[in-house]
Formats: structure tokens, sequence, C-alpha cells
């Protein structure tokens, strides 16, 4: 081998070895949110109200807040669809990565999904029973746990709650469950235990890792009958890697099961940590992707 | 910033909406608790069943040798002394406000104190116990397995049951602040938080940790436990001492001493850094990064959490 020709090699070795040491590190991240995440004049914009459930029934002792989006096309004849957002104080901010009213309002007013009432809770927290003393937070074990009690809970609490002001519907195609980190596989949880009532799933950045057992997903998708799921997940190669488990991995590991059984799926793949600025960016063309299938339905019924 | 933090700091972001103060989401890995070349140290052997280790206000250790019915006092210096010659069968142990021993004398039906002399004070009798936790009021919570209930014992010193339905409720511990009551089903894999109210009654039965189980196994033989003032809880159980977050998860599996029934741990020595393992026949111990707590005590360790 020649000087220069071992030095390429040396090179090459080293870039190589960088790559793999700080391969995230080298992660741009630069994901930013486009037009369909500001207002613009002309299009109404719907009405959030905030309200507060602290008599849970299968989180007793639970205390939290949720908001209600809902849209200025919702006419009060017709049942709206319904999302739901993990940590719906982050989701419903208009401030921060997801905007999501301001995105509903965009696409709704270009007939870019339906006509959508916007539900976002966030996780309880059981106060202490005397003030200065800690509350503990209820949010792993309601997101990151293997049950049906958070579907439950939407399903015998939230929904009902929010049905007696907005007309909602009980079609399960047309009902959406969305969430960053935990709140990601909460949402896959929910749509996993009770898809006769959800069948919508997005995933920012969600935790299928060994939180509380959420690692054994992309088993058991493939040896368990498929469900009638339509699912869009987010990560990037950024994404955390720590005792639970290492997230790009995981998400990867997600959409290689949902592929083999042939879940109608999308898997975005991008660069990012675990933050919701690429979820964020790519949430409108998450959205029109999610309700498409009911568009098209309801465009079908509408030409018979 | 690493990775973990920055988890946690996400967390907590998501969290600020919230109106009470909450305890943040901590990423508790076993690497950040374990220190390098310390390893579990024999303190004592040829016993019969070591149980309830309980560290006094200077940081004695004190274990009972069940069967034999004798308590034993691990001093300073390492050498191990008999407190007290006859303990009437007690198991669960812990001090009190008052620097008293407090005991489940489960021999004699009854909960017991011992002063700084061994001298004996009935608490209460006709009751079945296990282990024992003594509040910072002197209020006591403790086990009653074969009857599936947890009594309370009020600073006044009355009784009453204050939780039913257990499968075999074994060990218990509070939360640093007291303001969670922690129990173990030993017949399952849960473990239960309960809210403390300011009676002492128990609400919001919640199992929020699930443990691990030994393979082919539905119980996971959990003994007794403790907690450190970060709010972790140890739970002495057949696969190992299991560590639990603040925040529902499982942190990761600390190897028993030996290949015996680990049955109850404490943290104890004068900087309360050392957990203390009682398992079957012999007594070790093992220094960790972390710092036990004692209800009670005036200069008890503040955790990074604010607990």
């Amino acid at each position: 081998m020649n000087p220069t020709a071992y030095s390429r090699l040396l090179r090459a070795a080293f870039v190589a070895a960088t790559v793999m040491v700080a391969g995230p590190a080298w992660a741009a991240d630069d994901y930013a949110l486009g037009p369909d995440s500001e207002r613009h004049e002309g299009v109404p914009a719907g009405a959030v109200t905030k309200y507060s459930w602290n008599n849970s029934r299968v989180f007793k002792g639970t205390e939290r807040d949720y908001w209600v989006y809902v849209p200025e096309q919702y006419d009060g004849s017709t049942p709206a669809c319904v999302m739901v957002f993990q940590d719906g104080g982050n989701y419903v901010d208009a401030e921060k990565a997801f905007r999501v009213p301001i995105v509903f309002d965009n696409l709704i007013h270009k007939g870019e999904m339906p006509v959508t009432v916007g539900i976002f809770i966030n996780p309880g927290v059981i106060p202490a029973a005397e003030s200065g003393k800690a509350a503990r937070s209820n949010r792993s074990f309601e997101y990151d746990s293997l049950t049906p009690d958070y579907a439950d809970f939407l399903l015998k609490e939230i929904l009902p709650e929010v049905g007696k002001q907005v007309k909602l519907t009980d079609n399960p195609a047309e009902r959406a469950i969305g969430g960053i980190s935990s709140g990601g596989i909460c949402a896959w949880t929910v749509a996993w235990e009770k898809p006769e009532a959800f069948r919508k799933v997005l995933s920012h950045v969600g935790s299928f890792t060994n939180i509380r057992g959420g690692h054994v997903y992309p088993a058991l998708i493939r040896k368990t009958d498929k469900k009638p799921i339509r699912v869009f997940l987010q990560d990037g190669s950024g994404d955390l890697d720590n005792v639970h488990g290492n997230w790009p991995l995981a998400n990867q590991q997600m959409a290689s099961s949902l592929k083999f059984m042939g879940y109608d799926h999308q898997f975005v793949y991008g660069d990012g940590g675990h933050n919701g600025k690429h979820g964020g960016a790519i949430l409108p063309d998450s959205l029109r992707w999610l309700w498409k299938d009911v568009l098209e339905a309801r465009g079908a019924q509408a030409a018979k | 910033m690493s990775r973990g933090t920055w988890f946690g700091t996400l967390l907590v972001a998501l969290a600020c909406g919230w109106s009470a103060p909450v305890a943040p989401a901590q990423d508790m890995r076993l690497g950040d608790l374990l220190i390098d070349d310390e390893k579990w140290e024999l303190v004592g052997e040829g016993y019969t069943f070591t149980e309830g280790p309980a560290a006094d206000l200077e940081g004695n250790l004190y274990f009972t040798d069940t069967f034999r019915g004798k308590i034993h006092r691990v001093k300073a210096d390492g050498t191990v002394e008999v407190f007290v010659d006859k303990s009437g069968g007690c198991n669960g142990l812990m001090f009190g406000p008052d620097g008293r021993l407090y005991g489940c004398q489960n021999g004699k039906k009854r909960i017991v104190a011992f002063d700084s002399a061994g001298k004996e004070t009935v608490i209460a009798e006709d009751v079945q116990s296990n282990d024992i936790v003594v509040m910072a009021n002197g209020a006591i919570y403790f086990t009653d397995p074969p009857n599936h209930q947890v009594w309370y014992i009020s600073p006044s010193g009355e009784k009453r049951v204050v939780d039913k339905g257990l499968g075999y409720p074994n060990g218990l511990i509070l939360t640093p602040d007291e303001s969670t009551l922690v129990v173990v089903d030993m017949r399952s894999a849960d473990v239960y938080a309960y809210r403390v109210e300011p009676n002492g009654d128990l609400k919001f039965r919640q199992a929020f940790w699930t443990l691990r189980t030994l393979p082919g196994k539905l119980d996971c033989g959990a003994d007794g436990m403790t907690v450190d003032a970060d709010g972790r809880i140890y739970v002495a159980t057949q696969l190992g001492l299991q560590v639990l977050d603040t925040s529902g998860r499982l942190g990761g599996v600390i190897d028993k001493p030996q290949q015996a029934w680990l049955a109850n741990v404490a943290f104890a020595g004068p900087k309360l850094d050392t957990i203390y393992a009682a398992c079957t026949n012999r007594v070790f111990k093992r220094k960790l990064n972390a710092h036990g707590v004692r209800y009670f005590d005036p200069a008890k360790p503040k955790s990074a959490a604010g607990q």
C-alpha cells in the first residue's frame, strides 16, 4: 500500500469512527414549521376552551386540565370526527412545536381533513393530601402501561363529558389519537386495546421502549391478528438511547412489524432528537395522510 | 446536558401546565446508584432467619434473628452485639421519633417498642404483623399479611384497619415526605401506592409499579422494602433488589448478596449511605450512591427532586 492510499484509508477510518461515535450529533434537527402552522387571514379559527377533570374513576385521585377545540365549521348537526392528544397542554399551545388548533383551522378550511373536535388532555397528578408535600405524577402509569385503562378513561369519562356539548362521532375510523414520547405509545395502546373505538394513531418520538414494558409491541404485532389501525409514526436518528431502550431502534422495529403485517401505516424517520420539532414541522402532512381515508370515504358516499 | 437530563427536562416541560407541585420525572439509571468496586460485604453470619433491618439516629443497624428471638446491633466499627435477648418473635423493625425501636412482635401478636436499654413496652395487642413503618409524628402503619390488611396506629395509640384486600401485603414504606404509603403484595408482581390522609386514612390505592418475577413465576416473592432521599423504592424480591422510581418505573435490579431468601433492606451507617440486606442466615452491606431516610431525622437529607 502506498503512503497516499494508506493516509486515505486512515482518513476514511477516522471519518467512519467519528460517524459511529458521534452519529446523532451530526443530526441537523433543523426542522421548521411551514405555512399550515401559521394563522392566515380569512381562515376561521375554532374555539379552544379549558376544563379540568378531577373526579376520574379509572385513575382515582387524579386531577388534570384538558382543552376542547371546536372548529368554526362544526354546525351542530353532523357528528364531528375526534382527535385526542396526550400531554394536551403541549399540543394545544399556539406557540409551541405542534400548534394543533392552528393546523386544524387551516386543514379543515382547505377541506384537507374533516371537521374534527380536538381534545387535549394533560396526564393526571395525584396531589398530596397536605400542602407542601409532593404530588405524584401519574403520567408514566397512564401512558406507558400496556393496559386498556387509558382507553377506558377516554371512553367512559372524557368522550361522554365532551359529548355533552358537541356531537362526536362513534365511528372508530373517524376517531384518532396522538402523542409524543410516552404519549405516543399511549396512542398506540389505546387503538391496540380498543380498535373498536379508535383506529387512527399519530406517534411522535414514541416510547416503544421498556419504560413499563412497551418494548414488546413489535413482537406482539407480528404474532397477533391484524387490527384495523391506521398509524403514522415519526422518529429521528438523534432520539434517546437510555436505561429504557433505544428510541430510534424501537421505532424502526415498530415500522418493520407494521410493514410485515401489512398495516396501513407511514413511518417518517428523520435526524431529530427527542423533541417535537420534526413532528411539528410535518404535522400538517401527517394529518392529511391520517384523515385521507375518511375524506375519500365521504367523497364516495356523496357520489352515490 | 446528558440525554437523560434532557429527557427529564422535556417531561418537566410537558408538565409545566400543571398547577400542583410535581416531582420531576426521573430517569433513574441503575448506574447512577452503583459505585464501581463497591460490592456486597458480609456483616455477620450464623443466624437463623434475619429480618427487620433498621437504623437509629447514629446510623447503627439493628436486625432480628427471627427464630432465635434476638435483636442484634451492628455498630459503626462493624462489631455485632445483642441488643434484645428475648424479642418475643420480632420481625419488621423501625425507629420512631422518640428514639425507641418499634417492632412487629408477631410471636405474641403485638406491636412493641424497645427503649435504648432494650426494655419493652406494648404499643398494640391482638394484631398479626409483618413489617412496620413509623412516621415523624409517631403514627405507625404495619402490614397484616394473613388477614390481607394494613393497620394504622395513631400518635395517640388508637389502632384501626386502613386497607383490606391485598393478597399478601408484606413490605411497606413511606415516600420521604410521607405523602404516599407504598405496600407490596408478595403474591403478585404489584407494588401499591396510597395517598396518606392527615388522619391516617389511605386513599386511591393504585398498583403503581410492576416488579419483575423469576422465570415461570407470577408472584415476585417480595418481602421488605426501603426508600432513599430521592424517593426510589428498594424492594427485596427473589429476583434481586428491585429499584423503583418515583414515576412508576422499574429502574433496575441489584443482585442479591447470595442465593437465598432476601428478606429486607435498610440504609444505615453514619452517612446513611450503606444499604444493609437481611438475607436468610447472613447480613450484608453495600455502599450506594444514595442516602436513606429517617422520617424523624432533623437532618433528613434533601434530594435533588426537593422531596
